[in-house]
């Protein structure tokens, strides 16, 4: 790490340094403020600063900038369709079990 | 649905007609997706989706018939197939025994579903059943070796995180990850010890707040955060990674 960074990483706790047992690296302090903030975790008064902080501190807008990249892929990527047959076999498979609690309560 | 002509508006259906205050469900009903179904042989409750809607809240599960169960079961629970299917691919990691589990999830829904509470969250509900349902039996099935070694894991992956951020250049950074397939997406998701991963799909995916996942993954609020960001600060690490081994060193160079 350079002096540069570890100067950077100092201006950062100062501004968003709200303590989470988590992760206590600076790093992780930060990170943890942006995933309550993506999260809608946070006040409105929690909200004004950390977007206010975002404006200012490029390091921090850059890890958010970041994390939302990376939700946008990863949902992306997750979406699935299922196989053709499944909802079918599902129905199926409940009409078994209607058919079955019909006969108990006859 | 309310022009249809309904000839079959008999007692019964009176009888089931409450005024629905609570539009929670109504307005998740009216934008799902509706799912082809196979024919349902009680038209005269279908001819009356529009009112049923506005019934989700208030059906009284007590009296109502199994055609009628079956039928709300299938109008709402049955549009959520293809997410439980996704998330049950990220936690079986193949197709087939996803499909068995998803089947599995369902038919357990189903035989509870007079358990269900009207008007709650029936996609967290039905997201419970199906974490359960997989805990109960492919989990132990499975039995990954990587559950074993979670702290070490995390530390590494930490280590890597946090070396990651303090790099700079990360536009470069954000370019590539922006562009990676979808097959790295998954097979970093997959690195993630399980509890980590879990959380975050629900989270990042799925859109579930903190208490829908505590809810779903039976652990307090407090656990939720904690794995949240240990499983996001592993992907990160991890997609990084996939990204650098694609080539960002080389925008990097360029840059």
């Amino acid at each position: 790490m350079t002096e540069q960074d570890m100067s950077a990483g100092t201006a950062d706790e100062r501004c968003c340094g709200a303590p989470e047992d988590t992760d206590s690296t600076e790093a992780g302090v930060r990170l943890e403020r942006i995933y309550h903030y993506l999260d809608g975790a946070l006040s409105r008064s929690e909200i004004d600063e950390v977007r206010s902080h975002l404006e200012a501190c490029p390091d921090c807008a850059e890890d958010y900038d970041l994390e939302c990249i990376i939700r946008t892929v990863v949902r992306r990527s997750c979406v699935e369709r299922a196989p053709d047959g499944l909802k079918v076999t599902i129905m199926e498979r409940i009409s078994a079990i209607r058919v079955e609690a019909g006969h108990r309560t006859d | 649905m309310n022009n249809l002509p309904n000839p079959a508006a008999d007692g019964n259906q009176r009888a089931r007609s409450v005024v629905a205050q609570d539009m929670t469900i109504t307005a998740e009903a009216a934008t799902g997706t509706r799912v082809d179904s196979p024919v349902m042989e009680d038209r005269e409750v279908t001819a009356e989706d529009a009112e049923d809607r506005e019934d989700s809240a208030h059906v009284d599960v007590a009296t109502e018939t199994d055609a009628q169960r079956r039928l709300r079961f299938e109008r709402d629970a049955m549009q959520y197939v293809d997410q439980l299917y996704s998330a049950a691919l990220r936690m079986t990691r193949n197709p087939q025994d996803a499909e068995d589990l998803v089947q599995e999830a369902y038919t357990k829904a189903y035989s509870a579903f007079h358990q269900y509470r009207p008007g709650t969250n029936l996609k967290a509900w039905l997201y419970r059943i199906l974490t359960n349902t997989y805990i109960n039996i492919y989990r132990k099935r499975q039995r990954q070796p990587q559950q074993a070694n979670t702290e070490q894991v995390e530390d590494w992956q930490m280590a890597q995180a946090a070396e990651h951020t303090s790099t700079g250049l990360r536009s470069a950074e954000a370019e590539a990850l922006d562009h990676l397939p979808d097959s790295d997406i998954k097979d970093a998701l997959q690195q993630i010890p399980e509890e980590f991963r879990l959380a975050v799909y629900f989270s990042d995916v799925e859109g579930f707040a903190y208490k829908e996942i505590a809810q779903i993954l039976d652990i307090p609020i407090g656990t939720v955060m904690s794995r949240l960001h240990r499983g996001r600060k592993l992907l990160r690490g991890l997609l990084t990674d996939y990204a650098r081994e694609r080539g960002f060193r080389k925008q990097e160079a360029d840059a």
